[in-house]
Order: structure tokens, then sequence, then C-alpha cells
């Protein structure tokens, strides 16, 4: 990415802890070090990164990375950005960072360890209920540029709230490299309602890891969105620690153009009594290609868990290609998962039904599309976030 | 000149290959691959050059081959400590008394008459049948169908042999049919002409010939156009032997408007590596249905698969997999869409119990302008314990337009409700989970023949009674 150490130390190491810029420098060594996906590992036979080049990418951008939108945060409650967090709060931060996102899982994930930029860290003490979703926006401005946001999130004990990201491009022709990852603890009995929504240039290459750890009797309702870059990789991982702990995890994307979205989910049912629910949901248009795989893993010990994953492709025009690779991997009898995938074309009975009613064919398949989303929107975690989402999914299906 | 054992060479030996084998040549079975061995094979069997040289390049190609790093651990696999031929006087040199007690006592409850039993054991061949094949054989002839094990449809139909072999699953596919292509002996062989309709199931234990049951059959089926045929290879009762690695090749070519059906039971003895490669080609119109049970053996790894070649083919596989203790049923299917407007459909039912795993491994996969194909997979689990594991890998490559792809699958324990109800009606446990077993696999015992499902029923309540494996 960049050669020389002495410019990132200046650019975004500066004025940051010890332990941080140790760990930045170790996992710019694993990026270095670990090997370009090759086409026979698994998870990348169908997604390509042969052509990408991060160090094509290697300015940073000067504007603010962020801002942060939050109205009457109670006592206790820590919203900041990461790294002043990390020098402020670091008995908070540094044991959690990267623990789940795994920093030297492959090299996009070091790349994001390593040189993070900016990003937001919140943390709910126990007991504390938050109405008001809490927003976190991440910008960016120019093309060519590296933009890495890192949020990370620290639910206490009964503690309750909702939190958005968004991903906004200034331009939405933007090329670059860019991120959003997310980790999120979810203390026990907590309840957390997550949405990011992902809108960055449409010539980017994005690479995101969201994943989340579920205490005791912990609910949590993440909602991905994807819609920008020409390349988009996603993991969403729920790993369910605690007895009782629930984990909803939903995301709709809509592919046009040439863009290619590709989304790996995990599903860890490490103890019994658990709970996940997942349900990705897709479009896609014109040359467009979606690679979904999704893996249920109950290890031996997890009874009476219950698991549920399906992914469901509309596939709107000829040339699109959705791939869907649903896994299950169970260790333990008294559970209940299922699992299903579906890529198809629109139900041309469906189409004229709506036709035979005088409804041009251009409405009815918007109808249509708007339709196969309605059931997954529902599920958006809070208001505001829905709204924002509907609009943007209006704009798109046109 | 020190003295060299004899080998008893069987009467049929000769009758079979027409050749007397000067005494001092001792074939010897020797442990071990390597290109003399192979030719030695080939020698034996008096085969063509062409044969020969397929043998050698398929043994280059099995070396260069790495073993696969994906589904069961097959790292135990001693190449060099196998016989890779042995006669079929050499095959039966077991007695009935070196059986293990627990494949006697299976015997004994399924029933199986001791002729019968004593073939399944490897001991003897099965002479019994050999009126039944033989008015068979003449039904066949006059309507021109060719049915017969695959080292004399080599001598006897060269031509046609020599046409369809190693077409459909070339030896440098994987691994394992390189293996098989080198050292390959016996199987069947079937060839339907146009439009002939062959109304009882063919079955592998008609034939009189015990290599049928072999390490390294070779089975190549083909279809004609409009033709139909059923094709029954293996039976529910466990087949014992002391080879530990079972390897075959099973080449299909259903031509126009042909069907055909083949149906396996396997049932070999925990000790096997069963590595198998099934392939069938289906052209226009013709419909390709793979009914395939896996309930013995260490590790099975198979997946019947349907290339679906011209427009209007259509593939189905019925897939049931049984995984007791120490077993590792890795099955599944494949579905290759190459022309547009093919359909296919793969169910999968499974069951675990006592620490064993099973795993279904599919692929749909549709080339670029195959369009307006449909596929659906279904696989449904169940587990009896919670010691024993279930995997699901489906993977799905759609590259063609106006496709529609389903998959579901559902992994569940024996449902407390269901077993409540029985139980309520005076039905002992065991008892009722059996039923609930046999219900689950249902849609796979309807398709078999009569005889074959009561069979299967059966040896599905032992296993549930742990009494067996």
């Amino acid at each position: 990415m960049v050669s020389t150490e002495a410019p990132l130390e200046d650019l975004i190491f500066r004025g940051e802890p010890d332990w941080l810029r140790e760990n930045r420098r170790s996992a710019l060594e694993s990026y270095q070090r670990l090997p370009a996906p090759s086409k026979t590992d698994e998870e990348w036979r169908r997604t390509d990164v042969s052509r990408l080049d991060p160090s094509a990418f290697s300015r940073f951008e000067k504007a603010p990375a962020h801002t942060t939108m939050a109205t009457n945060l109670p006592k206790g409650v820590i919203l900041e950005s990461l790294p002043v967090a990390a020098r402020d709060y670091a008995e908070l931060v540094q044991p959690r960072l990267f623990s789940l996102a795994q920093a030297h899982r492959d090299r996009f994930t070091a790349l994001q360890a390593a040189l993070f930029t900016g990003g937001i860290f919140l943390y709910v003490p126990d007991g504390v209920e938050i109405d008001e979703p809490i927003t976190g926006r991440h910008f960016s401005h120019e093309s060519g540029t590296t933009v890495q946001p890192h949020t990370l999130i620290v639910a206490g004990k009964n503690s309750k709230f909702n939190y958005l990201d968004e991903y906004i491009a200034e331009h939405d022709d933007e090329a670059g490299y860019r991120s959003g990852s997310t980790e999120i603890f979810l203390g026990e009995g907590s309840q957390v309602g997550y949405v990011a929504v992902q809108k960055w240039g449409r010539n980017v290459w994005h690479f995101s890891d969201q994943r989340a750890e579920l205490g005791k009797d912990a609910t949590l309702r993440l909602f991905n969105v994807t819609l920008g870059g020409k390349f988009s990789k996603t993991r969403v991982e729920a790993s369910l620690a605690g007895e009782g702990s629930n984990a909803e995890l939903k995301a709709i994307y809509f592919a046009s153009g040439e863009q290619f979205f590709d989304f790996h989910t995990l599903q860890e049912h490490r103890v019994g009594n658990t709970r996940s629910d997942l349900l990705f949901k897709g479009a896609l248009q014109d040359v467009s290609r979606t690679v979904y795989a999704g893996l249920i893993r109950i290890e031996k010990h997890a009874a009476r868990s219950d698991a549920y994953q399906a992914n469901r492709n509309l596939v709107l025009s000829d040339k699109a290609k959705a791939t869907s690779i649903p896994m299950l991997e169970i260790d333990n009898n008294d559970v209940r998962c299922t699992h299903g995938a579906t890529v198809g074309p629109v139900d041309p009975e469906h189409l004229f039904y709506l036709r035979s009613r005088g409804i041009t064919e251009a409405t009815a398949k918007r109808m249509l599309i708007q339709g196969f989303f309605g059931d997954v929107l529902d599920r958006i975690p809070f208001e505001h976030a829905r709204k924002l989402v509907e609009a943007e999914l209006e704009s798109r299906i046109g | 000149m020190a003295t060299v054992p004899k080998v008893e060479v069987g009467t049929d030996y000769k009758e079979k290959y027409g050749f007397f084998v000067p005494e001092e040549y001792v074939f010897k079975a020797k442990r071990g691959l390597n290109p003399d061995i192979v030719k030695e094979i080939s020698w034996m069997k008096q085969e063509p050059e062409w044969m020969t040289k397929m043998r050698l390049r398929s043994l280059e190609i099995f070396r260069k081959k790495p073993m696969p790093t994906w589904g069961a651990d097959l790292s135990v696999i001693d190449f060099e400590n196998i016989f890779y031929y042995l006669k079929a006087s050499d095959k039966q040199s077991k007695t009935w008394e070196d059986l293990p007690p627990d494949i006697k006592a299976t015997y004994d409850r399924l029933g199986v008459p001791e002729a019968e039993r004593k073939f399944l054991a490897g001991v003897s061949a099965q002479y019994e049948s050999e009126v039944v094949y033989h008015s068979l054989q003449e039904e066949l002839t006059k309507k021109g169908v060719i049915f017969t094990d695959t080292d004399s449809a080599l001598r006897d139909h060269p031509d046609l042999f020599k046409e369809y072999f190693g077409t459909v699953i070339p030896p440098a596919d994987n691994k394992f049919s390189a293996l098989n292509t080198a050292v390959w002996s016996g199987g069947s062989f079937i060839y339907v002409p146009k439009g002939v309709r062959v109304d009882i199931p063919l079955q592998a234990y008609f034939r009189i010939n015990a290599e049928n049951m072999g390490q390294f059959e070779r089975t190549l089926i083909i279809c004609d156009e409009g033709s139909f045929v059923h094709y029954i290879e293996g039976c529910t009762a466990p087949i014992y032997t002391t080879d530990s690695l079972h390897s075959a090749v099973v080449e299909i070519i259903v031509k126009k408007n042909a069907r055909c059906r083949y149906t396996t039971i396997q049932n070999w003895s925990t000790n096997v590596f069963n590595l198998v490669t099934k392939r069938a080609m289906a052209y226009a119109d013709a419909t390709m249905e793979w009914v395939d049970g896996n309930l013995g053996s260490q590790i099975t790894m198979k997946y019947p698969s349907v290339y679906l070649m011209e427009p209007g083919a259509k593939g189905d596989v019925l897939s049931v997999a049984f995984a007791g203790k120490g077993q590792h049923q890795d099955a599944g299917g494949k579905m290759i869409h190459v022309a547009p407007n093919t359909t296919s459909t793969i169910t999968s039912k499974s069951i675990s119990k006592g620490g064993g795993r099973t795993s279904y491994r599919g692929h749909i996969k549709i080339y670029p302008g195959a369009n307006n194909c449909k596929s659906f997979v279904k696989c449904d689990a169940l587990l009896l314990d919670d010691e024993s594991r279930s995997d699901t890998y489906p993977y799905n490559d759609v590259d063609a337009e106006n496709v529609t792809l389903g998959h579901e699958a559902t992994v569940s324990k024996v449902s407390d409700e269901q077993l409540f109800y029985l139980m309520s009606r005076g039905i002992p446990r065991g008892e009722a989970e059996t039923m609930i077993v046999n219900g689950f696999i249902e849609p796979f015992t309807k398709e078999l023949p009569l005889e074959y499902a009561v069979e299967l029923n059966r040896l599905i309540q032992l296993e549930m009674e742990g009494s067996v494996g």
C-alpha cells in the first residue's frame, strides 16, 4: 500500500497509543506476508480480485472521514472517534478491537486492521437504553483514494439501542479502495439493532467484515444494505456464545450495471438454546453478478438450537447471474435447521396477472420487485433506517 | 530351480480366457501398483493393445493427480498395500468360518438364503442363479440386448466397446477414475438397441461371474434411441470383503428419447473405502435416473451425475445415506446443464446415528447458453443422537439466462411429537423410532423393486436396534 513507514506514521498513526501502533504494524506485516487469494480457495473461487492492486490507491483523504449524530445521549455512553477512544478508553478498546474481525485472517482484513482511518467507537453501559437511533456517517470525497472506516460497538448488560452506519460517496462514479467493517459485542441481555447501508461510488473495490458476538440472552437485529461499488465483498458473521441469544441477520442488495457483490455469512452456534435467522434477498439487473455463500455451524454441545438461512435472488435480466451456496455443518441432533436458496426470474404468471389489469410491463416489474423486497424491509429494526433504505431502493428500481 | 508354488488355476479360467497358463509361469497377485502389474492384468485378460495402452496412460495420470483435499479424509489409504488384481479362484479361497460374526448374524437376521449368503460373503459364486440367468439371456438376445460382464464385452463386442469406453468418464477426470481405468476388472456391460424396452430390471448378481463384486469394477451402459432399461446393482445385505478400497466407474449413455434407471444399494462392510465415479450423458428428451442408497462402508464418496447434453434432457438423483458408528457417508449428486431447456432434481435423505457423519455434497452447473433450465435440490437429514453429525454443501454455478434454481435443506432429530403419538398408541420407543426412520426414507424405498424395499426396511430396523455394525 504505502511503501515507506514514515508517511504512515505521519498520516494515520500519529497521536495513537503504542499498542495500537504496534497492532497496525503487525497487521501491515500480515498484509505483506499473506498470499493473494487463490482461485482454488473455496471462498475466492467465484470472486476475482486478481485485478485489484490496493497500492494503486495509496492516497488517504484529508477531509473528515465521518460524523456522528446522536441526541441526548444518557450519561456514561461513549461515542467517540476510534483513534481517540483507543487512547482515552484503552481498557475498553484494546481487548476488543479486531478480536472478532481477526486482523490476520486474510490480506483484506489485515489491510483494514493496519490502515483503518477514523472510525467510530460506541460504548453503552449496563442497563442503559437509548431511544433515538445513533447514526455514524462515513464519507469519501475523491477518486483514487483509500477510505477504511471501522466501527466498534460494545453493548453493556441489558442495554438497548439502535445504530446506523451509512457509507456515502460524494460522487457516484468514484473509484478507489473502500471498506466498512463493524465489530459488535453484545453483553448479557442486551438488545441491539444495527443497520449498515453501503452506498460507495460505483467504481470502488469494497471489503467489509461485520461480525458480532452475542452473550447470554442477547438479541441482535442486523440489517445490511449493499448498493455501491463495482466490487463488494461482505462477510456477515454472528457468533452465538451465550445461551438464549438470538441473532437476526437480514440483508438486501440491488446490483445493476457491471456490479459484482459477494456475501459470505456464518451463523455459529457455539452453545445451546440459541437461535439465528438469516434472510438475504437480492435483485440483479443488467450484467451484474452476485455470490452468496452461507454456513450454519452447530457445535457439538449446542443442543436445542434453531437456525434458519435463506437466500433469494430475483434475476431481472437474462445476462445477470446469481450464485447461491447455502451450507450446513450440524454436530448435534437436538436442533432444527432449515435453509433454502432460490435463483429465478420474475414469475411470468405474476407479470401476466398485472399486465392483464392494464398495468404496463415496466410498472408491473417495479411492483413485483417492491413486493419481493417488501417482507424483508419490514424487518429493518428501526423506522429511521427503514425510510432511508426504502428511499434508496425506490430511486434505484426507478 | 527353486520350488515355485503352483497356482490353482480354476477350471473356468481356461474356458473364460481360452488359454492355458504355462506351468512355469506363476501369476501371483502382488501388492502395490506399477506398470508391470498393469501390463500383467492386461496380459492375463488378453486385451487388445489399445486397452493396455489406455491402462498404462491412466496409471500415469493416477500417479500425477493429487489426492482430493475436500470431502472425507482419505489420507489413510495405502495404495502400495492393495491387491489390484485377483483371479476369481483367489477370491473364493476364504471360507464361511473366516467371516466376522456380525456379518453372519446379519445374514441370519435378514433371512438371506444360505447359497446367496455365501455369494455375498465372497465365499462362492452364485451358481444357483445360472438357470435364471440363461433364460433371461435368451430373451434379451432375441431383442438384441447385450447384457454381459465388461471383460467379455471387450472381447465379444470390441467395436461397440471401443466407441464408448472412457468417453463419459475419461481417465483424467479424477484420481480414482484414473486408478479404475488402470486396473479395472469386471462390472456390467449393457447395450439396449433402438426402441427396445427391457421390462424386467437387470440385476448385477444374475450374472454368475464372481468378479461383478470386484474392487475396481467398470460398468458401461448404452441406451440407444427410444429404449428403456432399469439396472440394479448391489443388494441390501452387507457385502463382506477384505479389500479395503472399492473404486468403481460407471458410464452411461442415454440417447434421444431413451430412459435409463440405475439403482444401487451399497452395503459394504465397514472397513471399506468406497470411492465411486458415476456419470451419465443424457441426450435430447432422454431421462436418466440414479437411485442410490449408501448404507455400508467406512467412507463413501459418491456423487452420481448427469450431463444434460441436449434440449429436453432430464436428470434425477434420489439418494439415501445411513451413517452409523465410525462411518462417513459423503454422498450427493451433480447435474451439469450443457443444453437449454433441461431439467434436473436431486433429492437426498440422510440419517446419522451413533457418531456417524453424513454429508450432502452437490453441484448444479448451468453452462452459458443453457437457457431456460430448471433445477431443484432437496436435502433432508435426520440426526438420531447428539454424537452424530450432518453437513450440507451444495454448490451452484449458473451461467445461463432465465434459469430457475431452488435448494432446500432441513436437519432435525426424530420429532418428539411423532414419537409421542406412536408411543401413546402402545408402540415401544425403539419400534416407533424405526417406523419414523422408515417413513423418512419412504420416497426412496418406494422407488425400489418390492423385494429390495422389504429388505431395506428390515435392514434399517437392524441398524436402529444397534445390533449390526
